[in-house]
């Protein structure tokens, strides 16, 4: 297993193989993850919300501080508008956030690290958007590719280019996810598969490597939750307000 | 910086496995996109449910009944320190009145005193001019009397002399008119 750092990353079926119409929807080790991260973030909302004290406690301190922060950073970004998207940009960086947290853990996988999750989830996002920018404000909507303030003769070019841009939207934050988790953990592999091979005497060297790597690690899986909905937070923000 | 790091890390990574002899990066192998796509959907369903209808709603509660408390404390309390700094007003007009009151005692008092000093004084005063007149009086009688007395008695005493000497007696009125002509001349070097 530790020869290859990319074995982490491969998923095996739990359980019976399930099927439905052909298509093969086995309950996978990445499944597992997925519901152990929500269960984490539900039971630690559950023990958040148990009491509701005047003053409190850690726990319910903690989910108060992800509440607002995630609050704050909607209203910073898109503005009083986005209040009805709130628990869906909630859910989705808890649920980024603590994929990426519970994939720090030894031994366990990273649901992030694969690019078909994070693609779902950007192409979900940029869908959603797509449909509220066109609800919100019909055809007017395609003024987005039209900035203000740019000469007629570059107009053409620009348009073309912001086009392009916003089409790349869902591929350039769910490859920035998931080539971040899965470079952080290759990375991590290759450096603790270093400290084996070099044994006891030129092991160290790769093993402080490895310890700040974690720390870094833990800093990018955080990071890169809060890049993955401050992102959605400012897709939503130009679907909302036409004009920016 | 970290993302294009971590990006030549991914590639290498990639690279590396592509020369190794098992199958490059899982990620890339179909097999269980349809499994993973599922059970996302499923899993972030649930969980947005959850969240959204149940534990946002509760923290949002919560949390406007913490401002809502903060905020009827701080009425409260500005309400009170309005009260008691009137208060302070109230208690500090009540001594300042207190102040002048006693000043006011205290001169009207002292005004009293004087005035009845001051009468107590003159009737004293008189008393004792009465009582000097009165002395002054007696003294004079007194010195009237003694006079009187003494011209009887050298009046006695010069008749009974004449008597004496020449056997006579003397008319009582010219002995009385000697004796005060006597007197009256030398009444000054006595009195």
């Amino acid at each position: 297993m530790a020869s290859n750092p990319m074995q982490q990353f491969s998923v095996h079926k739990i359980g019976p193989e399930i099927k439905i119409a052909g298509i093969d929807l086995s309950f996978t080790n990445a499944s597992l993850f997925m519901v152990i991260s929500a269960s984490i973030i539900l039971l630690f909302l559950f023990f958040g919300t148990k009491e509701k004290k005047i003053v409190p406690d850690k726990i319910q301190l903690i989910s108060e501080m992800f509440y607002t922060f995630v609050a704050k950073m909607i209203s910073d970004t898109a503005g009083s508008k986005a209040k009805p998207y709130f628990p869906f940009i909630f859910s989705l960086f808890m649920f980024v956030l603590f994929c990426n947290m519970v994939g720090m853990l030894p031994y366990a996988f990273t649901v992030t690290s694969h690019i078909i999750v994070t693609l779902i989830m950007a192409l979900f996002i940029f869908v959603a958007v797509t449909i509220i920018g066109f609800a919100k404000h019909g055809f007017k909507y395609l003024s987005i590719f039209i900035p203000s303030g740019v000469p007629t003769v570059l107009l053409p070019l620009i348009t073309v280019i912001e086009i392009i841009s916003y089409l790349s939207r869902p591929v350039s934050l769910s490859v920035r996810l998931f080539a971040n988790m899965m470079a952080g953990h290759t990375m991590l592999k290759v450096f603790g598969g270093f400290v084996i091979s070099l044994g006891l005497l030129g092991g160290w060297l790769p093993l402080g490597f490895s310890i700040a790597l974690t720390g870094l690690e833990i800093l990018v899986a955080f990071l890169q939750a809060y890049v993955f909905a401050i992102l959605t937070c400012i897709y939503l923000n130009d679907a909302l307000n036409l004009h920016h | 910086m970290n993302k294009s790091f971590s990006f030549i890390i991914a590639l290498l990574a990639i690279r590396n496995n592509l020369f190794a002899a098992e199958a490059g990066m899982p990620q890339l192998d179909p097999k269980y996109w349809a499994s993973q796509a599922f059970w996302l959907i499923l899993v972030f369903t649930v969980l947005y449910i959850s969240t959204a209808k149940f534990y946002l709603p509760k923290i949002k509660n919560n949390l406007d009944d913490r401002e809502n408390k903060i905020k009827n404390d701080l009425d409260d309390a500005n309400k009170f320190q309005e009260l008691s700094e009137s208060k302070l007003k109230k208690y500090e007009k009540i001594l300042e009145d207190a102040k002048k009151e006693v000043v006011k005692i205290h001169i009207e008092s002292k005004n009293l005193l004087d005035k009845d000093i001051q009468i107590k004084k003159e009737i004293i005063e008189k008393e004792i001019e009465k009582e000097i007149l009165k002395a002054q009086k007696e003294i004079s009688d007194l010195k009237k009397n003694s006079i009187s007395d003494i011209q009887k008695i050298s009046e006695n005493i010069a008749s009974n002399i004449i008597e004496t000497i020449s056997g006579d007696k003397l008319n009582e009125s010219s002995i009385k008119a000697a004796v005060e002509d006597i007197s009256k001349k030398n009444l000054g070097k006595y009195l």
